[in-house]
Order: structure tokens, then sequence, then C-alpha cells
């Protein structure tokens, strides 16, 4: 039911041109973009990046729209009328965004890697970031939906969010400034930026991505809404 | 088949449903009507097992349909008051979400077969109707419940949807229904409940919420007359400055003959004569003026 419910999603978000574009193009060009206009000694912030944009275009902004779009069409409040439990449902409609990230994320460190990035030394730490963006924007988006009244305006309440994203992780890759892993990019980042050996202290960023997850599941569970905003 | 006892819901500070008994036998129509407002689909969704209750107890099918939404799922079918379809999804996709492996000539049945490869976004109105209820109807399920099926709907496609009514009602499916058409209930109904402002006013057999009603007897009182120079009724006369009259009677068949006898008598033609027993709508009137 899961993998059906993941087809229908991955149709809708595919014949929607508006979605399809923040989905699958844009985190590409501008992870490309990355890589071509940086590059050398600077990789681990070019990957590091590349996986922050993937995770808020791919995943998290995606996530909102499609919620908030299948919420106010009343198709959540369908589904759960048939043989789905809530749990299946909500799986149906997640796992897509987030197994398109994933795969966005391996296709974008093909091409760092093709334009000469070199092996990370603890591609363990990479794993965990890539885990944890997924989990901690993916659980953002279940959240953001409950406080969006349209799609439309998902691009207005998904801004802060995914600013915090980008952002802290500028912030954590060009700074030592501890203060960056306030924000939900800065552990990611970090934990990139250790993967290919950078002196970071791996601990708190670790904490940083644990703690903005267990926050973003929280509020999802608070704000999350099946039926139509009115 | 449904067993409901004090249920209360409320939204914040509004309580919609206030307290109310229902019961659903097996293999009947139940319909649950009352205006817009009068909490009606509330009720649908607490029996449905999408809303909780604030109060009271909900048994369908001998469990509590919203801790136990899996295990009533594959015996109920349900028509939601909005289809709630995604718009870029064809006919045929939706219906293979919804149940895998089905066959396209299912389609057939409610007459969408043509409409397959279409997408949802451009169906009509009636279209998305009939794709509802096969959805809701693929699993054979022993309980249907059907929220508004028709609104919208032109008088061809109400026809049709109730053709299928009829069909799985012969087939031994219980129905619960709410609807704003009282001549739907009235045509499909077995027993009903009235709901007014959260609360059951009437219910009972359909045959027996119509006789509790008097009859009725309307015309045109000729020439002038006063209404005195009527007959002795068993029945309430009242005599419209308009000349018209109208009588409310429990013995409708008596007092009609006594006013032929009486017209024929006298030489005179009722004009605009009507004689009926109570109908829903008489029924749903009397409901809402006892508030």
């Amino acid at each position: 039911m899961i993998a059906a419910l993941g087809v229908a999603e991955l149709k809708l978000l595919a014949r929607n041109k508006m979605a399809a574009t923040m989905a699958f193009v844009m985190p590409l060009a501008v992870g490309v973009s990355f890589a071509l206009s940086m590059g050398d000694d600077q990789w681990p912030m070019v990957i590091g990046l590349q996986l922050l944009a993937t995770l808020g275009f791919t995943v998290y902004v995606t996530v909102t729209t499609a919620l908030v779009a299948r919420r106010q069409d009343l198709y959540l409040k369908r589904l759960r009328t048939g043989a789905a439990s809530d749990a299946v449902v909500l799986a149906g409609v997640l796992l897509p965004p987030v197994m398109l990230g994933l795969a966005q994320t391996v296709l974008l460190l093909g091409v760092s890697f093709a334009l000469g990035a070199p092996a990370p030394s603890r591609p363990d730490l990479l794993a965990l970031a890539v885990v944890g963006g997924l989990a901690v924007s993916g659980a953002a988006g279940v959240a953001t939906s409950g406080i969006t009244a349209t799609a439309e305006q998902a691009q207005v309440t998904t801004g802060p969010f995914f600013f915090g994203l980008l952002v802290g992780g500028v912030w954590a890759a060009a700074t030592p400034d501890a203060r960056a892993l306030l924000t939900p990019g800065g552990g990611v980042a970090d934990l990139v930026a250790g993967a290919w050996g950078a002196p970071v202290a791996l601990g708190p960023a670790v904490l940083s991505v644990l703690a903005w997850t267990a926050l973003a599941a929280a509020l999802s569970v608070r704000l999350f809404r099946w039926d139509a905003r009115t | 088949m449904i067993d409901v006892t004090g249920l209360r819901c409320r939204y914040g500070d509004f309580e919609a449903v206030r307290g109310i008994d229902l019961e659903v036998r097996q293999g009947e129509l139940f319909a649950l009507l009352g205006t817009n407002g009068a909490g009606k689909t509330t009720v649908m969704e607490a029996l449905e097992g999408l809303r909780a209750p604030s109060g009271g107890r909900v048994r369908v099918l001998g469990v509590d349909p919203r801790r136990d939404r899996a295990a009533i799922r594959e015996r109920t079918g349900i028509v939601l008051q909005h289809s709630g379809f995604p718009p870029d999804l064809t006919v045929l996709e939706m219906v293979r979400l919804w149940r895998r492996g089905t066959p396209a000539d299912a389609l057939e049945r409610l007459d969408l077969a043509h409409r397959r490869d279409v997408r949802i976004k451009q169906l009509s109105g009636g279209e998305r109707r009939r794709l509802d209820l096969l959805l809701a109807t693929l699993g054979r399920p022993e309980l249907l419940f059907l929220d508004e099926p028709t609104t919208g709907l032109d008088p061809e496609s109400r026809q049709r949807t109730w053709q299928v009514v009829r069909e799985l009602l012969a087939e031994g499916t219980t129905v619960v229904l709410t609807t704003h058409y009282l001549e739907e209930a009235e045509t499909l109904a077995h027993r009903l409940a009235i709901l007014h402002e959260g609360v059951v006013r009437v219910s009972g057999a359909l045959v027996d919420v119509l006789a509790a009603q008097p009859a009725r007897i309307s015309f045109d009182l000729p020439d002038r007359l006063d209404v005195g120079v009527l007959p002795m009724l068993a029945g309430d006369v009242v005599h419209e400055p308009s000349g018209r009259v109208h009588v409310r009677t429990r013995e409708l068949q008596d007092d009609l003959e006594l006013l032929l006898g009486w017209a024929r008598r006298d030489g005179l033609r009722l004009t605009r004569l009507r004689a009926h027993h109570a109908s829903l709508e008489d029924v749903f009137h009397a409901a809402r003026g006892a508030a």
C-alpha cells in the first residue's frame, strides 16, 4: 500500500509543473552550480551546500507543499476512509520526496567526484549527515504543513526553516562559530566537513541534528492536520 | 450494525452534536436528515472513525470505529461529503490506487469506462460522484456510509445513484445516508432520524414517522362562502383570507368523503383540491418548528 501511494504521489508531483521544478530541477541546478563555481579546496563546503539545497528544495519544500495540497484537496481525509492506516498514508506521501532527495544527493556526489572532489575519509559521517538531514527536513515539512493554509502560501511559510538550513550550513562551514549549531543546517554541514577530515566537534554536531529532528517531530505531532483548513 | 448512545461532539466551544442515540439494523437504509449545520456530517464522521466524540459511546460492527478503524475498513465503504480526489490522477489510476488489481471493466457498473484515462479534474460533478460511489463499493462492503451522495447531481444521475443503492440493499448491504433531498429519503429509507441543532428531533421507521403527522386536505372555497358552511370534520380547519382552506386530519378518508359528499349535495366545485398523507417534508418542518 505504501508503494502504491508513493507511486501515485510521484505521478502527482511530476504532473504539477511548479512542484516538479522545485523537486527535480532546482536542487540539481543549484548543486551543479556550486560544484562548478567553488570546487578545489572547498569541496567539503560544496558538498555540504549541495546536500542542504537538496534537503531544502526536494525534501522540505516538497513535503510541505504536497501535504498541504493533498490536505486541501481532502485527499488525505479520503485516504483515511480506505484500508491504509494513518502511518501508512503519511509514509506514502513522505516517501517519494525523501527517496528523491536521497537519489539527488547520490547523483550530486557523483557529479562532484567526477569534477575532482576527493573521497571522504569518514564516509560514515557523510551517511549520518544525509540520514539526519532527511529526517529533520521531512519532519519539518510535516510540521510546516500544519501552519500553511494553501499550497501557494507554502512559498512563504517554508522560508524561515529553508533559510536556517542553508544559511546555517554556510555559517557552520565558513566559521568555527558554535552558534551555527543552533540552526537546522549547522549540524549537517559540520558532519559533512568532518567526513572530509575537518577538525569539527562531532558530539555537538550530532546533538544539534538530533535536537532539531526531535523538535520538528514534536511540532509535527502538534501541528499536523488531516482535514482541510477552512 | 451501528449502536450509538449519548454521542456528543464539539468543535472548540461549540457543541455540534448534543447527546444523540441511534441504532442502525442490518440490511436497512437509515437516513440521517437535517438542515445545514444540524450535525449530520459530524455524526457521520464519528461513525466512520474519523472524529473523536467528546462524549458517549459509538459501536460500529461491534467495535469502536476510531480505535479499531483498521478492523472495520475492510467491511465498510465511505462516500464523504466532499470527494477528496487528487485532481491530476486519472480515473483508472485512482481506482487502482484504491483497490489494487481492479479490472478496468469494473468502471462499467457506474458508466465510467469511457472516462478511464481522463484526469479527475476534467470530470463533471456527476462523474466524480459516481467515481466516489464506485470506490466505496469496490470491496462489496457490508456497511456503506453515503454523505450527501446526490447533492448537485442532475435528476438522471440521481436516479442512477438511487438504482445502485437499491441494488446494494437487495444484496444485503446496510446503508447510512445523509441527504438534503427529502424525497430521496422518502424513496429509499426504511428508518430515519431528523437532527436539529445537534439533537434527534424525530426518529423511527419511515411509515411510523409519516403516520405520526396528520394528513392534509386543501381546496379553494367557492363564491366566498364562509368556512362555517363546511360539514363537521374530524380534522382542524384553517381558512386563509385568500379563500383557501387547509384541513389537517388523522382521518383522511372519512373527512374527504364528508367533504366531497357535501360538495356534491350542494352542487359545488372544490377547485385546486389536494389530499395527501403527510410527507417527509411536513414531518421535517414540524420537527424544526418544535424547537
